[in-house]
């Protein structure tokens, strides 16, 4: 089990997220519906952003990063060696 | 222009409500709302005060009276337009952490956590805490389950229960700062960025590269990033644990530096990330995203350690002996990381709010596989406060190589006779027996974390906002998604909150700034004119009432060189004799520096043309380090024996609200009184950490964060100005309205005279030159006695007097400075109105009380806006 090869990895991963995939390109094929600049008042509004609090989470995301393996891998953004 | 035509068009057919009306020409303006977050939309600010603590564990055997680990975060952020194009981002970022964090586990008949024990004066003997054991021995039967015996060594049954291995950190502080820099075309920008962290034991040096590209009117957007760190590790292992510790593995990477251990090692992340977002309609939009890092080299936690419990297989007695021993952990030198996730976002149109769902899901090489799962429900109350309660699931498959301890069937060492000799020869561990990789570490292990958490924000205009947020998060084994986790043993709960202050700088009315000749023609003119140099406090009141300020001063102290008596340096014998109490055997230790560092966030309002209030929380961090005296006396038993590696505090300080009132106002000369009151909100408790078998009391008074008391500010300042000159004086003082805080002690009363004089050398650039005198009284008071456990004996007191730093009459003094300043006002353009302040203090004369380090310099900075 030990050292898993990185490329079977990847093809597990493929193969685990094709179901995935599909629906997000089947959203892309369908649901979007073309919205003009000007129909985007909504899109616009603070609580529509993908990220509303970006400074908050920041903090959180770093709180996680040190007790977790997956949220730590955010290289080039800094964050320091976590070792508590 | 088309397109704005069109939208006051559709606008006018069917009227929203104004917010929306707003809202769509912001949309309209913003060059890409889709932006990722690295491509800042506006111009701002943010301040962010965070705080994570966690849960005591529990150590089941013995009482856990360790302060579990805590952690103080301080952030700011500035994000400025350079051009229409062209836009800067910097952050500064510091976490300071201290406490007991797990750094092996073991099974729990092996008392790796022993009672440590103490005798008082009456003849009892007491628990007092629990002390980490490494190496020790058990019984285990032949499939080698531990057994639980009694007293006497009876076998009571099989133990198979563990326990984490608890340690303790010093306080520790860590600094980041980074920069970005992006261009934006009409339909795709680029930001370049890169940065420095830094702490004691760890240097990370990190460049990234993002772009983003917007197709079919910005429907679609595609971010494409890269990024790649370096990091080096030289972590110096612990003194007391390290005799105990297997490092034969790292033998080549560890050094010897005196008396310290010091394992380094190197690693690099490369990292890659693409993301869609795409909208879907005019009330949805969704983002997908891939990401890979290959990290390489050194990945190991150098503290954490693996409990290998060897068994000998050639033992003959019914039940089997097995020996505990920790060997550093072992982590393959590459991982590979992937992770994607999708985020969804839909407007509900009854309830007028937006729902975020998000998941992520992470597969690794070290057969981790992980998922993410969160919620949120963004919820506008009014037009001004936001509720955001969020949810958020968290699971992980444990690491192959994790195990919470390694069995091995062999001998740690064992003697053997050789017949043709006739000697014995010791035989060590075979370490091929030994797996490659093992870490008992349990972020590699295998659970769930279930949060929750809410946030509240409130506009207090277009330009300022405060956030605030808690999150309460518990860790646990039967938490992972299918079970199978982890034992009970492992589980923990956290809390976080956190704070925040934003000012959007393109929506600032900086009115007082600007020019309304009609209205104040002279404040206007005593505006531009009147910024003091930028270590003065308290030197102006806001002329409208109703009008805000807000602003960031930064404070650097350095004390080193010589350690002076009075005026003049003092011999090493002179501070062994005189630098400590009396009837104590002198000086043991003297400082070599001492930093400080002060943040202030400094929020200022008016509420009547004449009268000005202030608050000023601050956050602070100190660094100090120590030498040995030479002919000092012998260590005494509980003297703290440094080990070379300095001390680190830092967090939240006091925190001051001043009200400034007007008291003349002629054209050319100004007079006001300030009056404050400072909250002890710093921590004046900060202990050393238990070490050498013993308890070291309370850290040196002038690494404490606060005064420890209330303390009353009063200050008079003048100001004047005259063509291109403006001058100023001021008189201010501490006083503290307590005897003593809650350590016993209370910080010298103190006064302050200022002067200075400044020159006007174009509408935006001033110098100035100042001269300070300060008197501060000595300390009052001393710690409170701490009691303690010294080499298992309870003492009343263990508090250090080991140097002249741990004695009050040593702190205060009588000091000249002279600063030398510059000043810079935005005076047109998109800033107007920001102020930038820069001014360096020289120590002139300095006459300390008793034995202290000589002063360095202080440099002083400030940003201010006021709107």
């Amino acid at each position: 089990m030990l050292n898993h090869s990185p490329f079977i990895t990847v093809i597990n991963i493929i193969r685990n997220t094709t179901g995935y995939f599909l629906f997000f390109s089947s959203l892309l094929l369908s649901g979007c519906a073309s919205v003009s600049p000007w129909q985007r008042g909504i899109l616009a509004k603070p609580e529509m952003q993908l990220s509303t609090q970006p400074v908050q989470a920041l903090f959180y995301e770093h709180a996680y990063g040190s007790r977790e393996a997956a949220s730590g891998s955010n290289a080039g953004s800094g964050g320091g060696c976590g070792c508590y | 222009m088309q397109a704005v035509e069109v939208a006051v068009a559709v606008i006018k057919k069917k009227p929203p409500h104004s917010a929306l009306h707003a809202l769509t020409f912001a949309a309209l303006a913003l060059p890409g709302i889709m932006a990722a977050p690295v491509f800042a939309d506006n111009d701002n600010v943010d301040f962010q005060y965070g705080h994570y603590q966690e849960g005591k564990r529990n150590l089941f055997s013995v009482k856990n009276d360790k302060n579990p680990i805590e952690v103080e975060s301080l952030f700011g952020k500035a994000t400025f337009s350079l051009t229409d194009r062209v836009n800067f981002t910097t952050h500064y970022s510091q976490d300071t952490w201290s406490g007991a964090t797990p750094i092996s586990t073991a099974p729990l008949v092996a008392q790796s956590n022993r009672a440590y024990l103490a005798d008082t004066a009456s003849g009892q003997t007491i628990t007092v805490g629990a002390s980490p054991y490494l190496n020790t021995q058990l019984l285990v039967t032949k499939k080698f389950v531990p057994l639980q015996q009694n007293d006497v060594g009876k076998v009571l049954g099989k133990a198979p229960q563990l326990v984490h291995i608890l340690s303790m950190a010093s306080p520790e502080t860590r600094k980041q700062g980074d920069f970005n820099l992006g261009y934006e075309w009409d339909e795709a920008a680029i930001d370049i960025g890169g940065g420095l962290s830094l702490e004691n034991d760890y240097e990370s040096r990190f460049g990234n590269v993002m772009s983003r590209w917007d197709f079919n009117q910005k429907r679609t957007t595609v971010n494409l990033g890269a990024s790649y760190t370096n990091s080096d590790t030289s972590a110096i292992l612990d003194h007391d644990a390290s005799p105990y510790i297997t490092k034969d593995y790292f033998a080549t990477q560890i050094i010897q530096s005196g008396a310290m251990k010091i394992l380094q090692g190197n690693r690099q992340d490369w990292s890659t990330t693409v993301s869609l977002t795409q909208i879907i309609n005019k009330y949805s939009l969704f983002e997908t995203s891939l990401g890979y890092t290959q990290s390489t080299g050194y990945l190991e936690n150098p503290y954490k350690v693996m409990t290998i419990m060897f068994v000998d297989p050639e033992q003959t007695a019914k039940r089997l002996t097995g020996n505990l021993h920790a060997f550093l952990e072992q982590r393959p030198e590459q991982r590979n990381q992937f992770s994607m996730g999708g985020k969804f976002v839909q407007h509900i149109d009854f309830a007028e709010a937006a729902v975020h769902l998000e998941y992520r899901f992470f597969q690794d090489d070290w057969g981790i596989a992980a998922h993410t799962f969160g919620a949120e429900w963004v919820q506008p109350l009014t037009s001004t406060w936001v509720i955001t309660p969020k949810i958020r699931y968290y699971s992980q498959d444990a690491a192959d190589f994790y195990q919470p301890y390694l069995l091995s069937k062999q001998a740690y060492s064992k003697t053997q006779y050789d017949p043709t000799t006739g000697k014995f020869s010791l035989i060590p561990y075979d370490p091929s027996k030994l797996p490659n990789n093992f870490s008992s570490d349990q972020r590699l292990s295998a659970y769930g974390a279930i949060s929750g958490g809410l946030s509240l924000s409130k506009r207090f205009s277009k330009a300022i906002s405060l956030e605030a947020g808690i999150e309460y998060y518990q860790h646990a084994g039967s938490l992972k998604i299918g079970g199978g986790g982890e034992g009970h043993y492992s589980d923990f709960d956290s809390f976080m909150a956190n704070a925040a202050l934003k000012v959007n700088l393109a929506n600032l009315d900086s009115r007082a700034f600007n020019l309304h000749p009609e209205h104040h023609p002279h404040h206007h003119q005593a505006h531009h004119h009147a910024h003091a140099p930028a270590g003065v406090m308290f030197d102006h009141l806001l002329t409208d009432a109703g009008s805000w300020m807000i602003g960031y001063r930064f404070m650097h102290d350095e004390q080193g060189g010589a350690m002076l008596q009075g005026t003049h340096t003092s011999s090493e014998q002179t501070i062994v004799k005189t630098g400590c109490g009396t009837g104590s055997e002198g000086c043991r230790l003297t400082p070599t520096f001492m930093d400080m560092t002060m943040h202030m966030v400094d929020i200022m309002y008016a509420p009547l043309p004449g009268l000005t209030l202030m608050l000023m929380p601050q956050f602070m961090d100190m660094a100090m380090n120590l030498r040995n005296l030479t002919d000092a006396p012998p260590v005494p038993v509980g003297g703290h024996v440094h080990s070379g590696t300095g001390h680190a505090t830092g967090g939240i300080g006091d925190t001051g609200m001043y009200a400034l009132i007007k008291a003349i106002d002629l054209t050319h000369h100004h007079l006001h009184v300030g009056l404050g009151l400072s909250a002890p909100t710093g921590d004046v408790d900060i202990q050393l950490r238990r070490a050498h078998q013993q308890d070291e009391g309370y850290i040196h008074y002038g690494m404490q964060l606060g005064s420890g008391t209330w303390d009353f500010k009063p200050s008079l300042t003048y100001t004047g100005q005259h063509e291109q000159w403006s001058w100023g004086a001021q008189f201010s003082s501490t006083q503290r309205l307590e005897e003593k805080g809650s350590t016993g002690y209370a910080l010298g009363d103190l006064w302050q005279t200022t002067a200075w004089g400044s020159y006007q050398l174009s509408p935006s650039w001033s110098s100035s030159i100042r001269g300070v005198h300060t008197n501060q009284q000595a300390i009052t008071g001393q710690f409170t006695a701490l009691p303690g456990v010294v080499n298992g004996v309870l003492l009343d007191d263990v508090n250090q007097r080991s140097g002249p730093m741990d004695f009050a009459k040593n702190y205060g003094g009588r000091f000249w400075d002279l600063g030398f300043g510059v000043n810079y006002t935005v005076t047109d353009g998109d800033f107007t109105g920001n102020t930038l302040g820069v001014e360096w203090l020289q120590p002139l004369s300095t006459d300390v009380n008793g034995v202290q380090l000589d002063r360095q310099g202080a440099l002083s900075a400030t940003w201010g806006l006021a709107f």
